[in-house]
């Protein structure tokens, strides 16, 4: 016996050695300034964003405050999107901002793979993002003597602002796809941070207390959120004052498996039991995913959880049900709708 | 001593490279002798969500005849807070180059630090021959959180379970070293995560036998962007007689 533990005990040093060199190989690749040194990984996204967030994002001016209609309510609706893989045809993405334009839908939310990675397709998405943008400013704003811009159902506003300070609600998450061949650089060139949250504001309830609407977006491109967004949630950073009304959560990788065939990653086993718990923890209505371009939706412990299909014109060439609309109305309640996209590919 | 520095070197290299766990198959291939095999392992490593975890497995298996036997796993794992327990079975075919076997798995394992149970049902087949395994089978598994609303929790749909190993040496051989990639581990099947790693063993005396393994379990694999989630390290002692 005595013989066995010498011989376990030469293994036993050699594999700690070699354990404790493994965890020093660990290495900082973002500067102070947020300037990416090397590398796409969740890490370095995640380090980058948080700086971008911490400094531009946590502020209550990124919130959204809903009007109220002729009949005083705070109903709003949103229209979300996935994977629309965008080359050199920007028909679905224009169909979508169209159709959330039409009908008035506060915000548009997109579950990444927004874009395959080339520069010349995030020229085009730029551009479609300002173009929805001044089609947006055209029917919502109109502009004062001095050239500045208000808002329509806002006539008391003397001041306005500038065209630039006028926020798209476009809201993405980050895809898988948006990171590859240095996408990330790309992607984060226009959308900056690849997690962050805000508020819709409705109106204030019988006491006087805000009814707050709660928006979380989440990087989860590479099948994990890695560990500091890990510690970024444990920190409570996107849990807010957990007395919101409803909670939205938007991811790319999706948890639930739509069918055996679907030849996609999602997260490590701990970790789908780690998000359906901090779920459950942040009172989540819906979640919102993609990645797998499949339809899928199913509650799970009094969560909604909503798998979308891809809304690319090269994955789902048809005409078909590609969008999800949510309505929430002022007086409590969520309806999903499905919205159809018509446009078809040029040949 | 030869042989001690030339392991040693192996086993300090490998984990240098790479990183961590179990499931090998020439450990566990029956020699037709002996009837009882017990093995236990310590575990250790970091992932994203749990942090640091340790752990302890043990495993009982009996032949009752050359070809088929029973058996049955446990393990606990602290800082994941994860309890598991399985049983299982299965038969041995001999053939021309190796033995195909065939075996079920029903395991349970409680992730109390997230609240969640966890049923896994599978069915494998694993084509073992002296220097390479295959593994292919089915899995499906079904989850729910401690409270047990809104249907009853989840069931996945069949998940394919596959896995490749190599050794540098013929099996028969007292120590061996290898490598493995599979998309699932001694207590989790995982959809296409897939994970890989180092593997060895080394005989200690016609009962005792010494084996680890260290593992480095990705996320997304099969999205264009494998990134490191957990890596880990097993090391065990398996008494047959």
């Amino acid at each position: 016996m005595v013989n066995l533990i010498m011989k376990a005990k030469h293994i036993i040093i050699a594999t700690a050695t070699s354990l404790v060199a493994l965890t020093q190989m660990s290495c900082e690749k973002v500067s102070p300034q947020g300037v990416l040194m090397a590398g796409t990984g969740v890490e370095d996204r995640v380090k980058m964003s948080e700086l971008y967030y911490r400094d531009h994002l946590m502020s209550s001016t990124n919130n959204i405050f809903v009007h109220a209609d002729e009949h005083g309510e705070y109903n709003y609706s949103f229209l979300v999107g996935a994977d629309s893989h965008l080359t050199t045809d920007r028909g679905r993405m224009d169909e979508m901002f169209s159709i959330g334009l039409e009908n008035d839908d506060l915000l548009y939310c997109h579950l990444g793979d927004i874009a395959d990675t080339k520069p010349e397709y995030y020229i085009i998405l730029d551009q479609l993002i300002q173009d929805a943008k001044e089609n947006y400013v055209n029917k919502y704003y109109e502009q004062n003597q001095y050239g500045r811009w208000r808002q329509k159902i806002d006539p008391y506003d003397m001041i306005g602002t500038e065209y630039d300070n006028i926020k798209f609600p476009f809201y993405p998450v980050v895809g898988n796809h948006d990171i590859t061949h240095n996408g990330w650089a790309l992607w984060s060139n226009i959308f900056k941070s690849s997690f962050y949250e805000f508020d819709v504001n409705c109106g204030y309830d019988e006491n006087g207390k805000p009814i707050r609407d709660h928006f979380i977006f989440l990087d989860t491109a590479s099948g994990t959120l890695g560990q500091r967004q890990v510690e970024l949630i444990q920190q409570g950073l996107l849990d807010g004052e957990n007395d919101y009304r409803y909670t939205f959560l938007f991811s790319h990788t999706n948890i639930f498996l739509p069918s055996h065939f679907q030849f996609a990653s999602t997260f490590p086993r701990e970790e789908a039991y780690f998000l359906l718990d901090q779920f459950d923890k942040w009172n989540v209505s819906a979640v919102f995913c993609g990645h797998v371009h499949k339809w899928d939706d199913r509650f799970y412990n009094y969560v909604y959880y909503v798998t979308l299909d891809s809304m690319s014109e090269r994955n789902s060439p048809n005409p078909g049900d590609y969008l999800v609309r949510v309505r929430v109305n002022g007086k409590g309640g969520i309806e999903f709708e499905k919205v159809r996209m018509n446009y078809v590919a040029k040949k | 001593m030869k042989k001690k520095i030339v392991l040693l070197f192996v086993l300090a290299a490998t984990a240098i490279a790479g990183m961590a766990q179990n499931s090998y198959i020439p450990y566990k291939a029956f020699d037709g002798e002996h009837k009882n095999e017990l093995s236990g392992y310590v575990m250790g490593g970091k992932n994203f969500v749990a942090g640091n975890f340790g752990g302890l497995e043990a495993s009982y298996t009996r032949h009752f005849t050359p070809r088929w036997h029973v058996g049955g796993d446990a393990q606990m794992q602290f800082g994941k807070q994860l309890f598991s327990i399985d049983v299982q079975g299965g038969y041995r075919l001999p053939v021309k180059y190796g033995n195909i076997n065939f075996d079920g798995k029903i395991m349970y394992n409680h992730y109390h630090k997230y609240g969640s149970h966890e049923m896994a049902f599978n069915l494998s087949a694993t084509w073992e021959s002296a220097y390479v395994d295959f593994r292919i089978g089915e899995s499906i598994v079904h989850y729910h959180k401690r409270s047990r609303v809104m249907g009853w929790g989840y069931t996945e749909p069949p998940l394919l379970t596959f896995g490749f190993g190599a050794n540098i040496r013929h099996r028969n051989n007292p120590w061996n070293v290898g490598f493995f990639f599979r998309n699932y581990d001694d207590f989790y099947y995982e959809n296409w995560n897939i994970n890989w790693g180092f593997r060895w063993y080394a005989k200690l005396d016609e009962q005792f036998r010494l084996f680890g393994e260290f593992n480095i379990r990705p996320a997304g694999s099969m999205s264009q962007l494998a990134s490191k989630y957990e890596s880990s390290v097993k090391i065990g002692l398996k008494y047959k007689w």
